[in-house]
């Protein structure tokens, strides 16, 4: 593929664009150049600006200045959505929005149903969603299955289907991996890679830079509303990619801290939780981390929220500094020393339309309420203080609303809620999706602190570059049992995978 | 950026808005008739906004916690009712309190156990509760209306307490409603409890998971209803001095006002009690002010509805406008000057 610098050629350029939001400037003068059959990786930290620019794209938001063209077409005043759309510019978000209890091809066809007779043609729709399905080589797909029993990953297939209906010639991606098993994840860069070869514009956004290698062409980088630059992928190395991105080198990604390993603190006895839990046992002990890996769908989640009694157990016992603990709702589990911070911080982490105080104070009230139950104010601005300086959370106040935050502030809160507590035991689930590279290391830090104050540190992470990187030793799980067991600074990602596809036999 | 006062000034100009609206409303009342604010009217205006205060309190904590109350009015109903009969039929009125006391708050109780624990809509499950609440407010006395309870004793003590008796210039009703908001506020703004209302109004799965014990503070949230509409039924009963089997009809509709009104979330996590005080004294001063204009009851009906529908309205938009309008942009850094690095 020729790089041409003719204007034409590109499928969309924009050209100065600035916008500003209520007392901040959110883009200043941003450029971006996508060329036709190709895939463009849009790189930066949260809150760089990505999301921004893309939705000045898909008129979402409307520019402030600067110039934008899509396929030769110059935009002339405010972009909205149903004009971006006509000209082929359609979004995957990184949240699907479908309808779960629909069906395949009623999600496809939602909002410009088939109508004959005034009658839903039901036949003609399955049918032309089966069309569209097959040209992205999904043959096994039936139109009438209904999108809620679908993983995750083919969801997300039948949304970059549903936008392929409507003849999207632009197509970005935000986080699309995110959420996937690795098998998915290698479905959907087939799929990337088909839509390229039709001549497809792809953006691509994602913080999982191990990945880019496999289907990015060229990159733009982005930095706190400002372009930094552009190029052929191959052009960059790794190290230049971040720096660009963090406006710093950032020398360890993965600083392990190794600790003395000390006594046995937590031990998990024959877990079994609902379906996806089907007998776990493991130790864990004091002064290590002990990483998690396996696919998506492996039963780690619901091992850590059966631990700590946010599902319900069907069996198994769990002993803390040797003693079995009855753990029946988190809230017995965080008396008795455990606590997660969970995966999913939108839905399970925060109450995103309380302040950051109450945030950070809600699972702690027990240790600043007077006996009566009033909040100690004082106390709790103690806590809040300690919370905000040993992860900087970039805030005004701690009385912002936590819902206004950026992804990774999002997490940091969500991490400092449990830091106040003398807790023995605390898991990560995925500590660290979709949040940018200097604060992910700020939270490997804050795991490296846990792990010398002799806490037991658990983390649950579906990147394995982050699991080898910040464990010292790493269980695998599959199918809702513990495979194999690996010296993060030995072993390979192969053989992790190994273990991770290990389906027992006897299922 | 200063975000200092986001969530905050989102509340309080809600309250603010609503004790303007107070202002106005007083202020065109008196325009069309002067005896409006003449001191016993002001009197008897306040006594009035006592019943839709407490009420109002009440379904504000449930709402708080993303949930709703329906069944307020039918408490209010048994707490006349029972009280009345039994001390119709000679109970003294402690006993008769305390047994309606115990049978409003099981009302409550089985509101959380129905909401908190099996998870039922709230909507159907406090719906239920109200049928089987005005059921019971009609069992109490055979499907009569009662008597009188008197005016010697015991009887006219307890009418005095409640409503007819006056201290330090203010009638007793004011004082119970002025001493309830005071607790409630204490309980709401400064304590653990508090905390976990708003925690579970915001995001129940998120507060489940920091400790909180959801079932609890349901629970606790629907027996604060209860109680309210407790005491309002005392106080209705005790203006009347009988026990009528229709009281407290459409109290949840007027708490639901009252709450909403003064800017309280009826999709849970946010408002503040002060804004209650305005929200009931708007729908006092709407309802006497509309009689003192003779303004018909069905057009008064209308006017009332019609203000409910826009505060809930406003609260939908403000919050899906923050929804679209928001995200991301709130917190960046100061944008530092960068030049590209190749």
């Amino acid at each position: 593929m020729e790089r041409g610098q003719n204007m034409s050629e590109y499928a969309v350029s924009m050209e100065h664009i600035t916008k500003t939001f209520p007392g901040v400037k959110a883009l200043d003068d941003v450029q971006l150049h996508l060329r036709t059959g190709e895939v463009m990786a849009l790189l930066g930290e949260n809150g760089a600006g990505k999301s921004t620019l893309m939705k000045i794209l898909s008129g979402v938001y409307t520019r402030d200045s600067g110039d934008i063209t899509i396929f030769g077409h110059k935009v002339e005043g405010d972009l909205n959505t149903k004009q971006a759309q006509e000209l082929g510019v359609a979004i995957i978000h990184q949240e699907l929005n479908m309808c779960q209890h629909l069906t395949v091809a009623n999600n496809m066809f939602l909002g410009r149903e088939i109508v004959k007779g005034g009658r839903l043609d039901t036949a003609e729709m399955n049918r032309q969603a089966v069309e569209q399905l097959a040209k992205l080589g999904i043959h096994d797909l039936a139109p009438d299955t209904i999108v809620g029993d679908l993983p995750v990953g083919r969801q997300q297939m039948v949304e970059i289907a549903k936008a392929l209906l409507v003849n999207a010639k632009v197509l970005v991606m935000d986080e699309p991996s995110s959420a996937l098993s690795n098998a998915e994840i290698e479905e959907m860069f087939r799929i990337v890679k088909e839509l390229r070869s039709q001549g497809c514009a792809i953006v691509y956004i994602s913080h999982r830079l191990q990945e880019l290698h496999h289907i990015v062409d060229s990159v733009t980088i982005m930095r706190d509303g400002h372009y930094i630059t552009e190029g052929k992928f191959t052009d960059f190395t790794m190290e230049q990619i971040i720096a660009n991105m963090v406006g710093r080198e950032i020398t360890n990604q993965f600083p392990r801290d190794t600790v003395e390993r000390g006594k046995k603190v937590l031990e998990v006895r024959h877990l079994k939780a609902g379906r996806a839990v089907k007998d776990v046992s493991f130790e864990a002990y004091e002064g290590e981390v002990l990483g998690f890996s396996g696919l998506v769908g492996a039963g780690r989640t619901e091992t850590m929220r059966a631990i700590f009694g946010a599902d319900l157990k069907d069996g198994g016992e769990v002993i803390l500094d040797g003693k079995s603990l009855t753990i029946h709702s988190p809230a017995d589990a965080i008396k008795q020393g455990i606590v997660l911070a969970p995966e999913d911080r939108k839905k399970d982490g925060l109450c995103t339309k309380l302040s950051i105080r109450d945030n950070i104070a809600l699972p702690n009230l027990d240790l600043i309420c007077s006996q009566i139950g009033t909040v100690l104010r004082k106390k709790e601005n103690t806590m809040i203080e300690k919370g905000k300086s040993s992860l900087t959370i970039k805030m005004s106040s701690a009385d912002v609303e936590a819902g206004s935050l950026s992804g990774g502030n999002q997490q940091k809160v969500v991490v400092a809620k449990w830091l106040a507590r003398n807790s023995r035991v605390v898991i990560f689930d995925e500590p660290t999706r979709g949040i940018d590279v200097a604060a992910k290391v700020e939270i490997y830090q804050i795991i490296n602190q846990l792990k010398k104050a002799g806490i037991v540190v658990i983390i649950v992470s579906s990147e394995l570059p982050e699991v080898m990187g910040i464990s010292d030793r790493i269980l695998v799980m599959c199918n809702g049992r513990i495979t194999g067991e690996v010296d993060p600074r030995s072993t390979t990602e192969q053989e992790i995978m190994t273990y991770a596809t290990q389906f027992g036999s006897n299922e | 950026m200063n975000t200092k006062k986001i969530r905050i000034s989102q509340s309080v100009a809600s309250v603010i808005t609503a004790f303007v609206g107070v202002v106005v409303l007083m202020i065109v009342f008196s325009i069309m008739n002067p005896n409006f604010i003449k001191g016993d009217s002001i009197m008897a205006l306040l006594r009035s906004i006592v019943p839709f205060l407490l009420v109002g309190i009440g379904q504000a904590y449930v709402c708080i916690t993303g949930n709703i109350d329906l069944s307020i009015g039918s408490v209010l109903g048994m707490s006349a009712m029972i009280s009345a009969t039994m001390m119709c039929n000679g109970s003294h009125p402690i006993v008769a309190v305390l047994v309606s006391f115990v049978a409003c708050m099981a009302i409550g109780f089985i509101n959380g156990v129905l909401v908190g624990k099996f998870k039922l809509p709230p909507f159907i499950g406090t719906l239920g509760t109200m049928t089987i609440g005005r059921g019971i407010a009609q069992l109490a006395n055979n499907n009569y209306n009662t008597d009188n309870i008197g005016s010697e004793g015991a009887a006219q003590a307890f009418k005095n307490l409640f409503y007819y008796g006056k201290f330090l210039g203010l009638y007793n009703g004011v004082w119970i409603a002025l001493i309830v908001w005071a607790l409630f506020f204490y309980v709401l703004s400064f304590t653990r409890s508090g905390r976990h209302i708003y925690a579970i109004g915001s995001n129940v799965d998120a507060a489940r998971l920091s400790g909180v014990d959801v079932f609890a503070t349901t629970t606790k949230a629907y027996m604060v209803s209860s109680f309210c509409a407790f005491l309002t039924g005392l106080v209705t009963m005790a203006q009347s001095g009988m026990g009528s089997m229709d009281a407290g009809m459409s109290y949840e509709m007027y708490a639901v006002a009252a709450a909403v009104i003064g800017g309280v979330s009826t999709l849970g996590g946010s408002g503040l009690l002060v804004g209650v005080i305005a929200g009931a004294a708007v729908w006092a001063i709407l309802q006497s002010g509309l009689t003192f204009a003779h303004v018909p009851v069905a057009f008064r009906n209308i006017v009332i509805g019609l203000i409910v529908v826009i505060c809930v309205l406003f609260d939908v938009l403000r919050r899906n406008g923050k929804k679209t309008g928001k995200k991301n942009n709130s917190e960046k850094p100061a944008a530092e000057k960068a030049g590209a690095a190749k």
